[in-house]
């Protein structure tokens, strides 16, 4: 069996470089009037939730990794350390990710925690650092568990988990338009991911893909880009706040004020908790598929146009 | 740790102060266009039956099929939310509005007579 391996902390690593691609990004929009804008306080906001959520891994990931070493003890399996068993956990570790992220938008206990992610209405490389701080406590550390019982060893799975999120961090921009057809083809993009961060009807709950668009494509959740419409970045309801305990916590303090409102069964108190956001027990809200609903109600020349096929 | 912690401090310091310097701090200005537009983009459902902006441009009072809305300037961008649960708050250098939204505690106003008197009449305050 595999016994202790290391990895380097990629994420952490890569820091410096993410600060100097941010300022270069900048000035590329600034000077060469690339697309794409900047704001202080929002990038304030974005860079000190990039902060605290690194500070978050270190405090808090004990638990995730006691949680994988001791998959790790009961499993007869071990794949090694080969590259391309890295490589295939790559792979695999991508598919887990699509997953994730996909419950993230349609589940609300895990969209309390990636709401953050979204909460910006401007898309830049600041934005790829506005990251969470309760990760933890969604749980989603449970997806991972197939992994490491088929024989990854921890420390490999968070390697290339590391390596997933540094891949999405140069996505996160205005400033580069669609790539060549057979990149935009298999890997995700700026253009695809600028997609999943629009609020536009269209683009809601699309392009969950971390690495590789193949699987928003193979799971029937692939919006591209569409040239008619340019994505509007935020949430459904914009936060009207910059402050970062708000931004963190706001989607949680929701959460907990709906599921403990009185005169609820129990069913609705556990949908307003696991059920998509928007939800509501009275139809006071709209879930995105509402949203998408009420908005071909509106405009029903939008049907058969991408993200209402 | 160490030397992570000051290239993050450094690095974000660095970033602000650019982003600051070359006038990314500016609040959006709004016309009364502009609230229109921006109303719709936050509410597409709402029937906008008038808009009037604050002499500073930097909010907007929106009276819609849905009863009266804010609009403000959010840096550079724009929230909004409909009046319905809120204080109306005089302090010595302008108003604010208190919601009851965790998600938009308050919003400052800076009204001067005879506006004041306007706004106050169209959220009802009159």
């Amino acid at each position: 069996m595999t016994g202790t391996l290391d990895y380097p902390d990629v994420v952490q690593m890569a820091v410096p470089l993410f600060i100097a691609l941010i300022l270069a990004e900048f000035l590329w929009i600034a000077l060469r009037r690339r697309a794409g804008r900047y704001e202080t306080r929002d990038a304030l906001t974005s860079l000190i939730l990039g902060a605290g959520s690194i500070v978050e891994g270190i405090v808090l990931g004990f638990v995730a990794w006691g949680f994988f070493m001791a998959l790790w003890a009961i499993t007869p399996l071990d794949l090694g350390t080969s590259v391309w068993v890295v490589v295939l956990c790559f792979v695999l570790d991508d598919l887990r990710y699509y997953w994730v992220h996909r419950f993230g938008h349609r589940i609300r206990w895990v969209w309390a925690s990636h709401v953050n992610h979204h909460s910006s209405q401007h898309y830049n490389l600041t934005t790829a650092l506005r990251q969470t701080w309760t990760g933890t406590f969604t749980f989603m550390m449970i997806v991972r568990a197939p992994l490491i019982l088929l024989g990854f060893h921890p420390a490999m799975v968070l390697f290339v988990g590391g390596l997933n999120l540094i891949y999405q961090f140069w996505i996160h921009t205005e400033a580069i338009g669609k790539l060549p057809r057979w990149f935009e083809a298999v890997m995700n993009t700026p253009s695809h991911h600028r997609v999943h961060h629009g609020r536009n009807p269209r683009y809601l709950d699309a392009n969950y893909a971390g690495v590789f668009i193949i699987w928003d494509k193979l799971f029937g959740t692939f919006v591209p880009e569409y040239e008619g419409e340019k994505p509007d970045y935020g949430l459904v309801q914009n936060l009207g706040t910059f402050n970062t305990l708000r931004v963190v916590f706001h989607e949680w303090v929701g959460l907990f004020r709906d599921v403990t409102q009185p005169g609820l069964t129990a069913r609705q108190r556990v949908s307003y908790a696991f059920g998509p956001p928007g939800y509501s027990h009275d139809g006071s809200r709209d879930t995105s598929q509402d949203i998408k609903a009420k908005h071909l109600a509106r405009h029903p020349e939008d049907a058969g146009t991408p993200g209402f096929e | 740790m160490g030397t992570l912690l000051i290239v993050v401090i450094g690095g974000i310091g660095s970033i602000i102060l650019l982003l600051h310097l070359t006038g990314r701090s500016r609040k959006r200005e709004l016309t009364p266009e502009d609230a229109r537009t921006a109303w719709h983009r936050h509410f597409p459902e709402d029937q906008i039956h008038d808009v009037i902006v604050s002499r500073d441009g930097h909010s907007g009072l929106v009276t819609t099929d849905q009863g009266p809305g804010l609009i403000w300037s959010f840096g550079a961008d724009t929230a909004a939310r409909h009046l319905r649960n809120f204080d109306f708050v005089e302090k010595t250098n302008g108003q604010a509005i208190r919601f009851h939204d965790f998600t938009a505690p308050r919003v400052d106003l800076h009204l001067a007579e005879p506006e004041l008197d306007r706004w106050r009449q169209i959220m009802g305050l009159a």
